[in-house]
């Protein structure tokens, strides 16, 4: 038997932080199904889902990662998976959108636009910001599947924009693939 | 671990990815925002959804029975087609502006029908429209390009009372073929046609005139009216969707210009922005049209990819001129743009769906772009340049109101010259001419919605090709159609 467990590990950034990592999956024998990575302002953050034998325990992942060389220490945490996801059939719901919203750099817009998606029941499935000169824009990949009217979200959203000054649209997300990508499906 | 396509970024922290799970989909920021800035800034849409639909099983034992075969045909295929436009369009954001629908060529339909019978089949068609929500349907047409049946004359006689009498019907017809060659005598009859059905329709400023395209090498699936056709070379229904129009193409060179200023720009820098933003706009008119098709349980046919301008401001062919580096439209240098706009846009669109079909390039309707009716209204843009431009775009001479004054024949030869364009370049040419009953030069005409408005242009040498046209007959198919 195998059980599959997800690993989270934060650290400022330095060459090899992968390597140890996969390594010491690789030396407790794992199997490693997914992994990803980004940096922020020199920070990495890293998330990895990787299979073990039942022998094994997140205590003994913890300690693999614990005895890694190198002057900058990183933080993880381990975690089994309730219940194991068949990698190969994930994919985005159909209501998947993409939400943007732009404005001027202040307190709490993150906070803001994540409480609007949070009190209907939809799930940010994916988050980029970014801030360019005092613009603050932030891209929201958000699951609509519980929502039964769109075009109910779409007047509270004109609502919260002329509340807030944000610039918001709200479009399919297949919109953004066909335009983005070469193939398409 | 799983392989996963290659997919190369910015470094992250400059631009971010944002994906979903198990990286189905890997979008990076810079481009939903491009994106975005298109469905926002720029009016993002999709021009035409249109349905085409075969008639030639309507045809019954008299003109009742067939009548009402077609109107039936119509509301048992295109019942649904509005609703689900709308469907499809809330559920991706993106409008759908015009729903309409395309027919076989009537003349086949109503083989043996007198002229009286092909008015009964315009009105049915307009009851048949109207019925399923349909503004404009296409297809009261014939192809004549090498000679006319009996059946063909009657139905060219009945255009100007049956499109006089009908609100929704738009009439073409086919006169000529870079493989057939044009026939004169068929040139004659839709000179003097556009005369009689712009008097029918005096008190509208010649309207009727306006719902008549005349063509050489009209293609059979082409979404855009008035000369939508469902050809016989088609299947039994399919849909065919126009792209959006020029105004995104306009607002798009206008954010690089700003961006990148436009001392640091060169004339294929603004040849590739027309190309991606074309690919984008194309892509978008491929997933509308693909889910409307899927949905409807029909044949998805093609993507046009014509720019087709509207009154509206900011959604002029005229404009991309003048953005591109005319002061005038019609300006020494208009034609050279407009080939390249036109290539350009091919280039982005031919890669960016499965199948591009229709007329697929730009239009330069006078009386619907709000900037090429200025033009003529200032003296910049004269009938001749405006030939000029119709033979490195599409369509050709399109809404250009002359004179009411200017004869039939005059008429039928500046037809007969866009035709000869059409018929030695291998392209689709057309001409919609609107003789405005009682007005002349300068005088202004105004059809109102999206039939616009101009200034009546010039024209010159009024009443000198009458004994061209009067020698009737066929012009010779050109030798390069002999290629067997």
């Amino acid at each position: 038997m195998e059980r599959q467990m997800i690993i989270s590990v934060m650290s400022k950034d330095r060459p090899g932080i992968i390597a140890d990592v996969t390594g010491a999956i690789y030396e407790l024998d794992g199997n490693l199904a997914d992994l990803n990575q980004s940096v922020l302002c020199g920070y990495l953050t890293m998330i990895l889902i990787a299979a073990f034998k039942d022998t094994i325990t997140p205590e003994d992942v913890i300690a693999k990662l614990s005895h890694t060389k190198s002057d900058i220490k990183f933080d993880a945490l381990v975690k089994v998976m309730d219940t194991p996801v068949e990698l190969m059939k994930a994919q985005v719901p159909e209501k998947t959108y993409i939400l943007t919203a732009q404005g001027k750099n202040r307190r709490g817009l993150v906070y803001g636009i994540s409480s609007f998606c949070s009190q209907r029941n939809i799930n940010i499935l994916d988050l980029a910001t970014t801030l360019a000169d005092d613009q603050y824009t932030m891209i929201l990949q958000i699951d609509l599947s519980s929502i039964d009217s769109i075009s109910e979200v779409r007047d509270d959203l004109a609502e919260y924009a002329e509340n807030t000054g944000l610039r918001i649209v709200l479009q399919h997300n297949d919109i953004f693939r066909v335009t983005s990508e070469i193939a398409m499906k | 671990m799983r392989n996963e396509p290659f997919r190369p970024g910015r470094p992250t922290g400059i631009g971010k990815t944002i994906h979903s799970e198990k990286g189905e989909t890997m979008l990076h920021s810079d481009q939903i925002l491009a994106t975005v800035e298109m469905i926002q800034k720029e009016n993002l849409d999709v021009r035409t959804v249109t349905m085409g639909i075969n008639l030639l099983d309507c045809r019954g034992g008299g003109i009742e029975e067939t009548c009402a075969r077609i109107e039936n045909k119509i509301a048992r295929m295109a019942g649904d087609f509005v609703p689900t436009c709308n469907l499809i369009s809330r559920k991706l954001g993106i409008p759908i502006v015009n729903k309409r629908i395309s027919i076989t060529p009537i003349a086949l339909v109503g083989a043996g029908f007198e002229r009286g019978d092909f008015v009964q089949l315009a009105l049915a068609l307009d009851r048949a429209a109207a019925q399923v929500g349909v503004d404009i349907l296409g297809g009261f047409s014939a192809q004549v390009e090498k000679g006319m049946t009996t059946t063909d004359r009657e139905y060219i006689a009945s255009i100007p009372e049956a499109l006089a009498a009908t609100q929704r019907v738009c009439a073409s017809i086919n006169i000529g073929s870079s493989h057939k060659g044009i026939n004169m005598d068929a040139l004659d009859m839709v000179g003097r046609t556009v005369k009689e059905l712009a008097e029918k329709t005096r008190d509208q400023g010649g309207f009727g005139a306006a719902k008549f395209v005349v063509f050489c090498n009209q293609p059979g699936d082409n979404p855009f009216m008035a000369g939508a056709i469902h050809g016989i070379e088609e299947a039994e229904a399919v849909l065919n969707v126009g792209v959006s129009g020029p105004g995104v193409i306009a607002r798009a060179l206008e954010r690089l210009i700003s961006s990148a200023g436009s001392e640091n720009l060169r004339l294929d820098d603004l040849a590739e922005e027309i190309k991606q933003t074309t690919f984008r706009v194309t892509r978008c008119g491929e997933l509308v049209g693909r889910q409307v098709s899927k949905a409807l349980g029909i044949e998805f046919g093609v993507v046009d990819l014509s720019l087709a301008p509207t009154p509206t401001i900011g959604d002029s062919v005229g404009e991309i001129l003048k953005i591109l580096g005319v002061d005038a439209i019609g300006a020494p240098g208009s034609t050279a743009i407009l080939a390249m706009l036109n290539d350009a846009v091919k280039k982005g669109g031919l890669f960016a769906s499965k199948t591009v079909g229709g007329l697929s390039g730009a239009f330069i309707p006078v009386m619907e772009d709000a900037l090429l009716a200025e033009a003529v209204g200032k003296g910049e843009l004269c009938l001749e340049k405006l030939e000029a431009m119709t033979c490195v775009c599409s369509v050709g001479l399109d809404m250009v109101p002359i004179p009411g004054s200017v004869d039939a024949e005059t008429i039928s030869a500046i037809i007969a010259d866009e035709m000869a364009l059409g018929m030695i370049n291998n392209k689709t040419t057309a001409a919609r001419l609107i003789p405005v009953p009682g007005k002349e030069a300068g005088d202004f005409v105004s059809f109102g919605g999206l039939f616009g408005a101009s200034p009546i242009m010039p024209v010159r040498n009024v009443g000198k090709s009458g004994r061209f046209i009067a020698w009737g007959g066929r012009m010779p198919a050109p030798i390069h159609s002999f290629k067997n």
